[in-house]
């Protein structure tokens, strides 16, 4: 049997139709299984297989749909609905593996969707997709509009007598939503901004009825969960965290892509895999898991890939974008850039949040620009530490990720910025491209 | 503080054991057991839904990993709470510094300094120097906006609470506010910009914790440092919310809205906010007047009890006609004026604004506060037995008696006097004045539409001549023994 649970070795054609997802990938058998078995039973095939929440924060998924209440009622004593949300607002930096699956497996997460939703008794479900995924919204709706017809949505699936009904939703731009809180607001038509919690989703979710948010991956690694048992998948990737995963490498190897590889591979072999650091340079540094993964030295990245041992090792495996930085990026603008991005990215709600995100971006840009001093460096560290963990959401962890590591394991590069009054590996009076519009006059 | 009984579910607040209810957050908590001065916020207010963005108020629980809101956390039993600890002051020196980053250093010119949640918190827990040496944000378009005739937004100083904006959402919900844009551009607009358009703007300058939002009435009119907040009840409505007059030098500056869970909670109308202005109107009646050859002239208490005297005892049918903004002292003690009448004396209540007649004509204007009955007691005059002023009747003496917010009945009587508190204008058709204290004046009670009798105490000194009922009684009668004992008929 081969490792590969969401893609194929050899390229297949077409898969995002459902004649070919039927006919190659043995499209929907995982759900005439999973109808024919208990809720109880789906939920606990998904717990056995050590499956992890693939959106970023590694929860494990079956824990997260135990969770789901069982007869949840109103006040007046009737049957509250339960929902189902597919968070598929991929926005993290360095991430592209949901437009993937979005692109050529549509059928995959929708079948994934209904299994979940059969597991946790939903009757409503929404595919909360990036705003600008129009291609994939597009290929989508299609494959939504073919399940229906055949049967694998709507009213009595597959003659079974279970109803799921699902649909698009569009987001319209904001990596906040992203968080499951935020993407709730944003889909009852609120501010994108995430929630207080206590409530969790499960109790008080969409339109305040108990939801369940999962990630595009998460839901398609289900379907081979419940096809093919749980103890396949198990059986790949560590203890603590079963299966493959796809990795997202972008930046400097020679061939950057999406690679689906079980969880335990290091990141060394990683990078061998996608053929190595770009024309034999050296590495320098790795964001093992997008943009708000600490930094990785080249040093450190004998490290498996799986949850706890980027954990272990100071960053995290969070969303899978594995960005691979060599010796020619300056460090201080690679982190300035994405403090940029946290920056704009801030929903604005909390105080050390808002105001720190910009803060940081505002002392990276002099730092990169040669107008810092050494004690930009301590204010940095000190805005860090009255930033993380102590926000809403994690977002303002996020921001610390790049922030704290770049400065903590390029220190001197960020002194050498300080004392040549330039970038060091820039030509004299060329300037980052990124910066050239920077005001601080809100005129909108 | 209270005191715990052993059923109680109790937390510790700093060493001190605190009952709670279930549902309480550690911030109820804290209130109730008045220990909430130890726990500063900028978001949480007593009034509105909880927002937890500000962080201000965290605190540290004991075994949670995190520091925690303790406006949204949920007490539990046994709780260990610390409000002081070295974790949460640096947390809280944290906020203040993010917070006074892009916040412009401009406390002299600020219409908020001296009661601004950021000024004081900032003595007590902010950094003393700060690190932010980058150009501060602001917003050119915003920076003093107009969001309607009352209100004034300046952008740059607003901290991002969101009080307004949840203010317009749960409390009035008109939805007038709203924020654009997010993270450090989120700026506070109104909704397509058509402006704040409820009756209880006021509100939303009180609870702004900074001086983003601001009430044009009282805007640069006076330091807050030198006012005296006098608790008093408002007179606009027979609802009665719980007010505080803020006065220098007996001259009212402004009403705020003081809580009172039984009456406004924590907000006032608009209307009832600048209501104090009536009272300190340089038309308003303050010295005696006295008909002289067709015209009105100011006079002296001494020139106009007797002539007041002598009209009331050469009257056979006398009219009080009692104003529904009287306090229930007044409308007794002013009845005893029956002892200087030979004639018959008839009393009746007036309220008259709208059209309202009686109490059964009142009723709710919004969900909110305001009631359609404009004067304060008219459920006083009604519970004191007196009966309402009906149309016709003949009288040779009226006296109008009337603390400012009632109507004006239409002429009943040949001749006339108005009792209280009138403009010139309003005094024309008299034929002599005997001016009397405005309800920030005096001290009495009045029965709101709920039927609470709510007592209140003067908040200023008398205007001019203006006397209480009381002083001005005993006047009459004095006038009165002296005139029999000198046998003036």
């Amino acid at each position: 049997m081969s490792n590969l649970f969401l893609t194929t070795k050899e390229q297949i054609a077409d898969t995002h139709t459902l004649d070919v997802y039927r006919s190659k990938l043995q499209g929907y058998k995982g759900l005439e299984k999973a109808l024919t078995m208990a809720k109880e039973a789906v939920v606990e095939e998904v717990k056995k297989s050590n499956l992890r929440g693939r959106g970023g924060a590694g929860f494990p998924t079956g824990m997260k749909w135990s969770f789901m209440p069982k007869d949840p009622k109103h006040p007046d004593g009737t049957l509250k609905p339960k929902y189902l949300v597919c968070n598929a607002d991929e926005g993290e930096p360095g991430t592209f593996k949901d437009r993937l699956l979005l692109n050529r497996y549509p059928h995959m997460l929708i079948e994934g969707m209904v299994v979940a939703a059969h597991g946790i008794g939903a009757s409503r479900g929404w595919i909360y997709v990036r705003g600008e995924f129009c291609k994939e919204i597009e290929i989508l709706q299609k494959a939504l509009d073919e399940a229906y017809k055949s049967g694998y949505l709507g009213k009595n699936i597959m003659g079974k007598g279970f109803d799921f009904e699902l649909s698009i939703y569009r987001g319209a731009g904001a990596y906040i939503c992203g968080e499951e809180t935020a993407l709730l607001n944003s889909l009852e038509g609120k501010r994108g901004e995430p929630r207080l919690k206590p409530p969790f989703p499960a109790m008080v979710g969409a339109f305040g009825m108990p939801t369940c948010v999962n990630n595009v991956e998460t839901f398609c690694a289900v379907v081979g969960i419940i096809r093919d048992g749980a103890e396949g998948f198990a059986k790949v990737g560590t203890e603590r965290s079963g299966g493959t995963r796809l990795f997202c490498v972008s930046g400097h190897v020679e061939k950057p892509g999406v690679y689906e590889l079980p969880l335990n591979i290091s990141l060394s072999d990683l990078i061998a895999h996608c053929g190595g650091v770009k024309d034999g340079k050296k590495l320098k540094a790795v964001i093992p898991g997008g943009a708000s993964a600490p930094m990785l030295t080249a040093d450190e990245i004998d490290v498996a890939m799986d949850f706890d041992s980027l954990m272990k090792a100071g960053t995290m495996s969070g969303s899978g974008g594995v960005i691979v930085m060599d010796e020619t990026v300056c460090i201080v603008e690679a982190a300035a850039r994405l403090l940029k991005f946290y920056e704009h990215e801030s929903c604005g709600q909390c105080s050390q949040c808002r105001e720190g995100s910009h803060w940081l971006a505002r002392l990276f840009h002099r730092l990169e620009s040669g107008e810092g001093e050494t004690k930009d460096l301590d204010t940095i560290a000190r805005l860090c530490s009255n930033m993380a963990g102590q926000t809403i959401c994690a977002f303002a962890d996020a921001v610390t990720g790049p922030a704290l590591s770049s400065l903590k394991k390029f220190r001197k590069e960020f002194e050498a910025h300080i004392t040549q009054g330039c970038c060091p590996l820039k030509r004299p009076g060329q300037k980052s491209p990124h910066f050239l519009e920077h005001h601080n006059h809100v005129t909108l | 503080m209270t005191q715990a009984t052993p059923t109680q579910t109790t937390i510790t607040i700093d060493g001190q054991v605190v009952p709670f209810l279930p549902g309480d957050t550690i911030m109820r908590a804290a209130e109730k057991a008045a220990l909430d001065g130890t726990i500063p916020r900028f978001c949480y207010h007593p009034g509105l839904p909880v927002a937890g963005t500000c962080r201000m108020c965290t605190v540290e629980v004991e075994k949670a990993p995190k520091l925690m809101t303790s406006c949204s956390t949920p007490c539990a039993d046994g709780m260990v709470v610390h409000t002081q600890s070295d974790k949460v002051k640096k947390s809280r020196e944290g906020v203040m510094e993010f917070l006074l980053a892009n916040h412009p250093l401009d406390c002299p010119v600020c219409d908020q300094a001296g009661e601004c949640s950021l000024q004081n918190y900032n003595y007590e827990y902010g950094p003393r120097t700060s690190e932010f040496h980058e150009e501060k944000r602001t917003w050119t378009k915003s920076t003093t906006k107009k969001l309607s005739e009352k209100l004034t937004l300046n952008m740059n100083r607003c901290i991002h609470c969101e009080r307004c904006v949840r203010f317009t959402d749960e409390v009035t919900k008109t939805h007038e506010l709203t924020m654009v844009n997010r993270g450090w551009k989120k700026e506070l607009v109104s909704a397509e910009d058509l402006g704040v358009v409820s009756e209880y703007q006021g509100n939303i300058a009180d609870i702004c914790p900074v001086g983003a939002i601001t009430f044009n009435d009282f805007r640069f009119q006076k330091r807050v440092w030198f006012l005296k907040p006098r608790p008093s009840i408002c007179d606009g409505c027979s609802k009665g919310c719980a007010v505080w007059a803020d006065e220098e030098k007996d001259i009212i500056y402004r009403y705020r809205a003081r809580r009172n869970d039984d009456v406004n909670g924590h907000w006032i109308c608009d209307s009832g906010r600048v209501s104090f202005q009536t009272y300190g109107n340089p038309a308003r009646i303050v010295e005696p007047l006295i008909r002289v050859n067709q015209g009105l002239v100011a006079t002296n208490w001494e020139t106009l009890a007797p002539a007041f005297v002598k009209d009331l005892s050469k009257a056979s049918k006398v009219l009080l006609v009692m104003g529904t903004d009287a306090t229930n002292e007044e409308m007794n003690e002013i009845q005893t004026l029956k002892n200087l009448v030979k004639g018959t004396f008839d009393v009746r209540y007036f309220n008259g604004v709208d059209g309202v007649k009686t109490s059964g004509d009142d009723r709710p204007m919004d969900d909110v506060l305001r009631r359609l009955d404009k004067t304060p007691n008219t459920r006083g005059a009604e519970a004191l037995g007196l009966k309402p002023l009906e149309e016709g009747g003949s009288y040779d003496l009226a006296i109008y008696f009337r603390g400012g917010r009632a109507a004006l009945a239409s002429k009943r009587a040949a001749k006339e006097y108005g009792w209280g508190v009138f403009t010139r204008e309003e005094a024309e058709r008299f034929d002599g004045v005997l001016p009397g204290l405005a309800t920030t004046e005096k001290s009495g009670t009045f029965r709101n539409s709920a039927g609470h009798d709510q007592k209140f105490v003067a908040a200023v000194k008398a205007k001019g001549s203006a006397a209480s009922v009381t002083r001005i009684l005993e006047g009459l009668f004095l006038v009165a023994r002296r005139e029999v004992e000198l046998g003036v008929q």
